[in-house]
């Protein structure tokens, strides 16, 4: 609960900032659920947690290129416990400034954010920095501290720097090198692992020809010595409405799974790898109907061979106010309790004031799990904007599956999106 | 001359040698906006309906990042390179509905009211993610590896 004071301090503390921006929006979701649960043999659950998820975003802070941008989250139960924690929790997800620069990309932040960039994908309290250079370079660095969990944190380390560097060949080529660097990292018992994570990849975009795309990236563990995954996506369009793609993926666990903070889960000492390969082809038909059909064959060192395979069908009619889609997959694996068919199937309608979906989905398994072979759930969902900006909806979903005989779940959700203009309306 | 007197002259001469080396250095094109200039409607997107040729500050041509049910699924190998591109159009909070450093509300609840979107673990997972992870453990460990795992933990000790 300190963690959330600070976090709460963290936010108090920014409000002296946003009361100097020109443009300020406010945007955030407030979920109310209700959930009942019957276990066989245990007893009857009820869960009601009121969950708050708000961002802000205040532009123009003195300077037209000067930002803050904050998002976070926090938690309150009304009955039964939701998660096995404490009674409220919450999460500063991202606060941090942000200046762009005019020209090259240019961009600089400092906080607390998230980085997708190369081999890294980080949540990092710090600064980052990135910018295109001349002749077809761009370069991106941050550093700082990896944002901790509130449990089991072990895996994260004290320090944390990367960056990528790329070459970019306009509509032709684009390859990128990064690295990551983190120091004080506790791997817990383990006899190959040091006191640090450190990864180096590569990544590769190309476009042969106007109907080709290739795009590939690889990550090397060097704290492991070892090719932690190998990923690479072929991407055909031989004619406007057909698109055809295939992939293959390579993961030694040892090395990608080596920083992981459930050991017993993610067990990389077990030397097992992971490999799959696969294509899917898309035709739309006519613009609003659009096919699909994918297959693809996992092979696991410990657990055989497994293939997923299926189609789905999407519609998106008047004007974009009606969409509808139907799925079927089928799961093989090498024992009937890992096999399984899923059918799913959900229709969605949206008018200016008023919101209606209906969503199902249903599994069959091939052999039963805690006594039964079948899983279903139908989840119905209305909603009403009372302003342009503020719209109220509710879900209402039943099912039953191998965990509960009935499972009833409800949900009020409240949606708004709010931009203040400084000299709007004047 | 001492430090103190050299460091003005010192300071001036590497000023203008850090900008005319910067101007040399750095990229003169525009940046991509902060935002997209119009609202963007509700649903999937399709960049090349509306922009032609190549998207300035990408070098990559428009249709690579329409919306396409293969661009969803495998958004992946094109986030990791352009993350300021999806910055144009996606708030990052649009990022964090699925992946965070720690949630607890699965994103086909958080989104109940969008059936469209492609969001995972859809219905009863509790049963299925035993499957799943036994066939392909990678596809738990991007999201719940390193992060966003506190759940897992009540079981997985």
């Amino acid at each position: 609960m300190s963690s959330l004071a600070a976090r709460i301090a963290l936010f108090l503390l920014s409000l002296p900032a946003l009361a100097g921006a020109a443009d300020l929006g406010v945007n955030g979701t407030t979920l109310v659920s209700f959930e009942q649960r019957s276990t066989p043999g245990f007893e009857r659950q009820r869960v009601i947690p009121a969950t708050q998820f708000l961002g802000i975003d205040a532009d123009h802070l003195g300077n037209p290129n000067l930002s803050l941008h904050l998002y976070g989250w926090g938690r309150v139960d009304l009955a039964d416990r939701s998660t096995d924690e404490k009674y409220t929790d919450g999460d500063l997800t991202y606060g941090y400034l942000r200046y762009l620069f005019p020209t090259a990309n240019g961009e600089v932040k400092a906080g607390r954010f998230f980085v997708f960039d190369g081999v890294s994908a980080e949540h990092v309290d710090g600064v980052s920095a990135r910018a295109d250079l001349a002749r077809g370079f761009a370069l991106s660095m941050y550093g700082g501290a990896p944002v901790r969990l509130d449990r089991a944190d072990d895996n994260k380390g004290d320090v944390i720097i990367g960056g990528r560097v790329s070459y970019r060949i306009p509509s032709l080529f684009e390859l990128g090198f990064s690295a990551l660097h983190e120091k004080g990292v506790t791997n817990g018992q383990t006899t190959d692992l040091k006191d640090h994570r450190q990864l180096v990849g590569g990544d590769l975009w190309l476009r042969p020809h106007k109907t080709t795309e290739f795009s590939g990236r690889i990550s090397y563990n060097t704290a492991t010595d070892g090719v932690a995954e190998q990923s690479y996506l072929l991407t055909v369009r031989p004619s406007a409405p057909l698109s055809v793609a295939g992939e293959y993926s390579r993961y030694r666990i040892k090395d990608y799974f080596a920083a992981t903070n459930i050991r017993s889960l993610f067990n990389p000492d077990t030397g097992d790898n992971v490999q799959y390969y696969g294509g899917s082809v898309t035709y739309v038909i006519a613009k609003p109907a659009e096919v699909t059909v994918s297959y693809r064959h996992y092979n696991r060192d410990i657990t055989g061979n497994s293939d997923r395979f299926g189609g789905e069908g999407r519609l998106t009619l008047l004007d974009n106010k009606c969409r509808a889609g139907l799925s079927y997959f089928r799961t093989e694996a090498p024992t009937g309790i890992n096999s399984y068919h899923e059918i799913r199937g959900y229709l969605l309608h949206t008018a200016a004031k008023y919101t209606a979906s209906v969503d199902t989905i249903a599994h069959l398994y091939d052999d039963k799990i805690f006594g039964k072979n079948t899983a279903f759930e139908v989840q119905g969902s209305a909603g009403y904007r009372l302003r342009p900006n503020l719209k109220l909806s509710g879900d209402l979903s039943y099912g039953q599956n191998p965990q509960f005989n009935d499972e009833l779940k409800g949900l009020v959700r409240l949606t708004f999106n709010y931009d203040f203009i400084k000299g709007a309306g004047k | 001359m001492t430090f103190p007197k050299l460091f003005l002259p010192v300071s001036i001469v590497a000023g203008i040698m850090t900008i005319t080396a910067c101007s040399h250095i750095f990229s003169t094109e525009s940046s991509l906006p902060a935002a997209h200039p119009e609202a963007v409607g509700e649903g999937r997107v399709a960049c090349s309906e509306c922009h032609e040729d190549q998207i300035k500050g990408v070098l990559k041509p428009y249709a690579t990042f329409n919306h396409s049910q293969l661009f969803v699924k495998e958004h992946r190998f094109y986030a990791g390179s352009n993350d300021k591109l999806c910055a144009s159009c996606h708030a990052t909070s649009f990022c964090n509905d699925c992946h965070a450093n720690e949630l607890e509300i699965k994103p086909s609840i958080k989104l109940g009211d969008r059936p469209d979107r492609e969001l995972i673990h859809r219905g009863d997972y509790m049963t299925r993610h035993k499957i799943d992870g036994k066939i392909d453990p990678t596809s738990c460990f991007r999201c719940h590896g390193r992060a966003n795992n506190e759940q897992c933990i009540v079981c997985h000790k």
